[in-house]
């Protein structure tokens, strides 16, 4: 006696999760571009690597005794690999009543539940496949009473913040619990056109403010990535979304224990590129490419950039050196010459934590000119969130390694290095720095003597052209209070050296960061 | 051919105007260039095409988002 008949059913019932919200319903979501949850599982992770868990979960109908069928628990979830590591992954299927939450004995996933404790317990990576609209006032009638705000809470997420790589991709539209636990990740991502994230959409905007406003202009990629930072990056459509988790995860180690894993570059930490010697212009007020110069230094074809369209007076990505996972930082002189505004500290404090979080060193090309000025930037209280990020640097202990291409002033500079232990500041021959430039700076410190003399302007001149032969960074040097002034074509060679030569210290030193204090 | 807006990604004021109505455009060609923070931030056409209208003057405040520029260009 076999148990043939057990399995048809458990073959069945298996049949009705594939089947997920139903043809009709499957075509409408494909209609407006958009994947089904099956789809991108399969189409983020390693073929035939998904097991998933939880198949069987649902509310099955019965008529006397038997199985008719079952409507799935919208959202799938288990364990897959990614580039041959394993990762627990999930997502709402939004073919199933919109991917609102459903009251299962154990939750799956989406805020809490089996995956976030995988993710917990087997310390692998999360990635969380969104695309639901949070509570619907209809489970009150379902349960007979209204739930408390965070019976299914954000604790796990937020335990997992500081264990393992948690993703988020925006794959439909996010409000609610599905749009915060999207900002619980370490990286988001939306898809262009497609995908859009709030904390509630339009018929709740209008009702309580009166604005009439279209989803995507609430909260598409130019205002939720562009504007506001709320999420990274957008991606191109669902495809070039999983290639892009895919490459990130690519970075990252398993967990907070494990060192990010190493590559075979084929690049040369010995390339020096002639063009790195004419990249900088030698007037002042001209700005250069930026991201040309990183691409120039680190490994051929490894940068993954970060928040690239938000907060763009500064540059965020991973990349590699002789195959090892670093965090470069760089302001970019095209935007605000590089100057700190409110956006830009946000973004590098979020990068420096992530860094720091996952034991990936620091590079930073510093041009800075100091905290952005003026009103719109006291406005936005660009001090207090740039001295925040002074503040994480400081409290970082990742190494940072520090180049200075130009400018380094003011507090902004200071939050660019941390002068001690592991840690070292070079310069190129066009680095300049001190508490203020000598524009501006020279008409506040000397104003008595400049207003007495006979010819005030004059005055102003001589009193500059004295303080800028002060100002080469080789007499900086000979006191040792910048470790070197390098050839710009040996910043590779020099800075691959001592980033080979720390792995093992950073083997030393893994584990959960602790960040005591309270950031200002 | 596409219209095209050309916004200032920065708060500042314009220092040259280099391209005026009419002139044909190449990818990369500066249309002006700004200042702001002690920089000069040339503003550059994005693709070829043809400037329809210029929409600031030379020493004019300009703020972040503001359109600068209306091109005809060849691709969106």
């Amino acid at each position: 006696m076999s148990w043939k008949p057990e399995i048809d059913e458990l073959e069945r019932r298996r049949g009705f999760a594939e089947g997920l919200g139903g043809t009709a319903a499957i075509d409408k979501h494909h209609a407006q571009g958009r994947l089904t949850i099956r789809e991108r599982i399969a189409g983020l992770c390693d073929a035939s690597s998904f097991q998933e868990v939880g198949k069987l979960t649902g509310n099955g109908t019965y008529a006397d005794g038997k199985l008719v069928t079952v409507v799935p628990a919208p959202y799938v979830m288990g364990l897959a690999k990614v580039g041959g590591r394993p990762i627990a992954v999930g997502g709402e299927d939004f073919t199933v009543r919109g991917g609102t939450s459903w009251g299962g004995d154990r939750r799956k996933g989406g805020q809490g539940g089996f995956v976030e404790d995988l993710a917990h317990e087997y310390r692998i990576p999360l990635v969380n496949l969104i695309d639901g609209a949070g509570g619907s006032v209809t489970s009150a009638t379902r349960r007979g009473h209204t739930v408390f705000p965070g019976v299914y809470g954000f604790e796990r997420s937020v335990e997992l913040m500081s264990e393992v790589p948690v993703i988020s991709a925006v794959m439909g539209t996010a409000a609610g619990g599905p749009a915060g636990r999207a900002i619980l990740s370490h990286w988001s991502v939306m898809v262009k056109n497609s995908s859009q994230i709030f904390a509630a959409g339009p018929p709740v905007v209008e009702r309580s403010l009166g604005q009439k406003i279209t989803k995507e202009e609430l909260g598409g990629t130019q205002v939720a990535v562009d504007m506001a930072g709320t999420i990274d990056n957008a991606a191109e459509d669902e495809r070039d979304c999983f290639a892009m988790i895919r490459r990130y995860l690519g970075y990252m180690p398993q967990n907070v224990w494990e060192l990010p894993p190493v590559v075979q570059s084929g690049d040369s930490p010995d390339r020096r590129e002639q063009s790195l010697l004419e990249i900088v212009p030698r007037e002042r007020r001209h700005p250069y490419d930026m991201r040309k110069l990183i691409k120039m230094v680190v490994d051929r074809d490894s940068t993954f950039e970060i928040q690239p369209t938000f907060g763009r007076a500064l540059i965020t990505t991973l990349a590699r050196m002789n195959g090892k996972v670093v965090g470069v930082i760089a302001n970019n002189p095209m935007v605000y010459g590089g100057a700190m505004d409110v956006k830009a500290a946000r973004k590098q404090t979020h990068f420096v934590q992530l860094c720091d979080t996952f034991h990936i060193p620091i590079i930073f090309f510093v041009d800075v000119p100091g905290f952005m000025v003026g009103l719109q930037a006291e406005q936005a209280a660009t001090l207090r969130e740039g001295m925040r990020s002074v503040y994480v640097g400081l409290q970082a202990s990742v190494p940072m390694l520090t180049v200075v291409i130009r400018k380094c002033y003011g507090m902004a500079g200071m939050g660019t290095t941390d002068k001690n232990g592991l840690d070292f500041k070079i310069a190129w021959p066009s680095a300049e720095w001190g508490s203020l430039p000598v524009e501006g700076g020279a008409a506040a410190a000397f104003k008595r003597e400049i207003e007495s003399a006979s010819d005030p302007r004059k005055r102003l001149q001589e009193i500059e052209a004295e303080l800028r032969t002060l100002a080469s960074p080789l007499l900086t040097a000979e006191a040792f209070a910048v470790e070197d002034i390098i050839d710009p074509r040996e910043t590779r060679p020099y800075l691959c050296h001592f980033i080979d030569a720390m792995q093992g210290r950073l083997a030393t030193n893994v584990g959960i960061k602790k960040r005591a204090g309270v950031p200002p | 051919m596409a219209r095209k807006e050309v916004k200032s990604e920065i708060t500042g004021s314009v220092w040259k105007v280099m391209k005026h109505p009419g002139d044909p455009v190449g990818e990369e060609d500066a249309l002006m260039v700004l200042e702001s923070m002690k920089m000069e931030i040339p503003v550059l056409a994005e693709a070829n095409g043809k400037v329809v209208d210029i929409l600031v003057q030379e020493k004019q405040s300009i703020v972040e988002g503001q359109i600068l520029a209306i091109l005809e260009v060849w691709r969106a």
